[in-house]
């Protein structure tokens, strides 16, 4: 990754996280943005499709839409359309439980232009369905199974979690005995996620384990999720830093722009798309140059720093309240909490 | 250029993209060649208009680099 391109900031996104909706059929415990209900004031069919227009102006290659669930919007293959006729590759995360034949059927038509991530959690419906509902892990396979028989790249994404780490090398079975790929996302302390921190999140060890068999999986996609934990042998696979506000950001379901999807907060808003244009905001939003020239200073003698220039500023936020303060769950960070619990056994 | 593949103009040159990593290629081209330059199917030979013998050895070169990492694909 050429750093210095990156820092001294690119003309648009390389790609964009856009929460088309909150709402959503299912209440997952590890949800980064509660969804549930649609948001008040969620944008018109009409200010959706500007704001394709605005992104297709801009240069941006990729739109990811999450939520939320996508398909709750009734526009939204409407929205996705307007992405295809310019162009703009498109990536769907979904729970999978509103695809059916007919709309895989619609999906196809774009060619090459359109992926689908099907969330799943766990190897195991009981381990899934924890998660994301009774009946849920089923119904995902199906979706799956109905994808998977088409040119669509589709793949699984499993949230990372305490009770699904053991899971993880079973859930790369399972993907590759449905025909499709895994991706692995890191659990955030955002959302319902914040409410069930506590009991989900991976302890150090899984951390560990997991960034060793990661090491030795460079068919998994993490979507950088986990660069604070990438070993010497993923190197290049990605980011080495935080992208965001350098080569994403995310749009909400109302309109406005945050750095990334974990920092849908107020003080974290970039500006609304219905006061200024996509590029107005990415060009000049004080949030947006904050995060550009963000240096976590404390992690600058760390011998792993150059991985990870000092990770997940928003799990840093979450956690600490301190943006500069260096991701807690970072590979020296678990090394070194794994080595002080074993000191202070050994003292007891 | 591949499907899964986009390019446009930045300020050292050209952003490349690749979906299917995804990853992504940081060009020093300047103004050697613009963007919508790939927009088209092109002759292995064929170059922007007004490039001098210097500058096509420099894109000959490029061109195969994008060639080899999967960027371009001959057909």
């Amino acid at each position: 990754m050429s750093n210095k391109y990156v820092e001294k900031g690119l003309t648009a996104p390389v790609n964009l996280t856009w929460e088309v909706s909150l709402a959503c059929n299912l209440r997952c415990t590890t949800c980064l943005s509660s969804s549930g209900e649609p948001a008040h004031g969620e944008l018109t069919t009409a200010e959706a499709l500007e704001l394709v227009e605005q992104v297709h102006q801009a240069g941006v290659f990729q739109i990811n839409f999450g939520g939320g669930e996508p398909f709750m919007r009734p526009d939204f293959e409407e929205i996705l359309a307007a992405c295809h006729d310019r162009g703009i590759m498109t990536c769907i995360s979904t729970n999978g439980t509103l695809i059916d034949a007919e709309r895989v059927e619609r999906l196809c038509k774009p060619k090459g232009l359109v992926a689908i991530q099907v969330s799943m959690d766990g190897a195991r419906a009981e381990t899934c369905d924890a998660v994301r509902g009774r009946g849920v892990f089923d119904r995902a396979v199906e979706a799956i199974k109905l994808l998977a028989g088409t040119p669509i790249p589709t793949s699984i994404n499993t949230v990372l979690t305490r009770h699904n780490a053991e899971e993880i090398p079973a859930m790369y079975q399972l993907a590759r005995a449905l025909g499709v790929s895994l991706r692995v996302s890191r659990f955030r302390p955002s959302g319902r996620g914040a409410d069930n921190w506590e009991q989900l999140r991976p302890t150090p060890t899984q951390l560990i384990s997991f960034s060793h068999w990661l090491a030795e999986s460079g068919d998994v996609r993490t979507g950088d999720s986990f660069f604070s934990l990438t070993s010497q042998e993923r190197q290049g696979l990605g980011l080495n830093l935080c992208g965001a506000a350098k080569l994403t950001c995310c749009v909400g379901p109302t309109g406005n722009m945050y750095p990334c999807a974990f920092l849908q907060t107020e003080r974290f808003k970039a500006g609304s798309l219905r006061e200024q244009t996509f590029l107005e905001i990415w060009d000049s939003s004080a949030i947006y140059e904050s995060f550009r020239s963000l240096r976590i200073h404390s992690c600058e003698d760390c011998q792993r720093f150059d991985q990870c220039h000092g990770g997940c500023p928003a799990v840093a936020w979450h956690l600490k309240n301190d943006l500069n303060g260096g991701d807690p769950e970072c590979l020296e960070r678990c090394v070194t909490s794994i080595a002080e619990t074993r000191k202070e056994a050994a003292a007891a | 250029m591949h499907p899964a593949c986009r390019v446009r103009r930045e300020g050292f040159g050209l952003l490349f993209y690749d979906a299917r990593g995804p990853r992504l290629l940081f060009a020093e081209t300047g103004n050697l060649v613009p963007a919508d330059f790939f927009a088209t199917v092109r002759g292995s030979d064929e170059f922007p208009e007004g490039t001098s013998e210097q500058q096509k050895t420099v894109l000959r070169k490029f061109f195969g680099q994008l060639l080899q990492k999967g960027f371009l694909r001959e057909q």
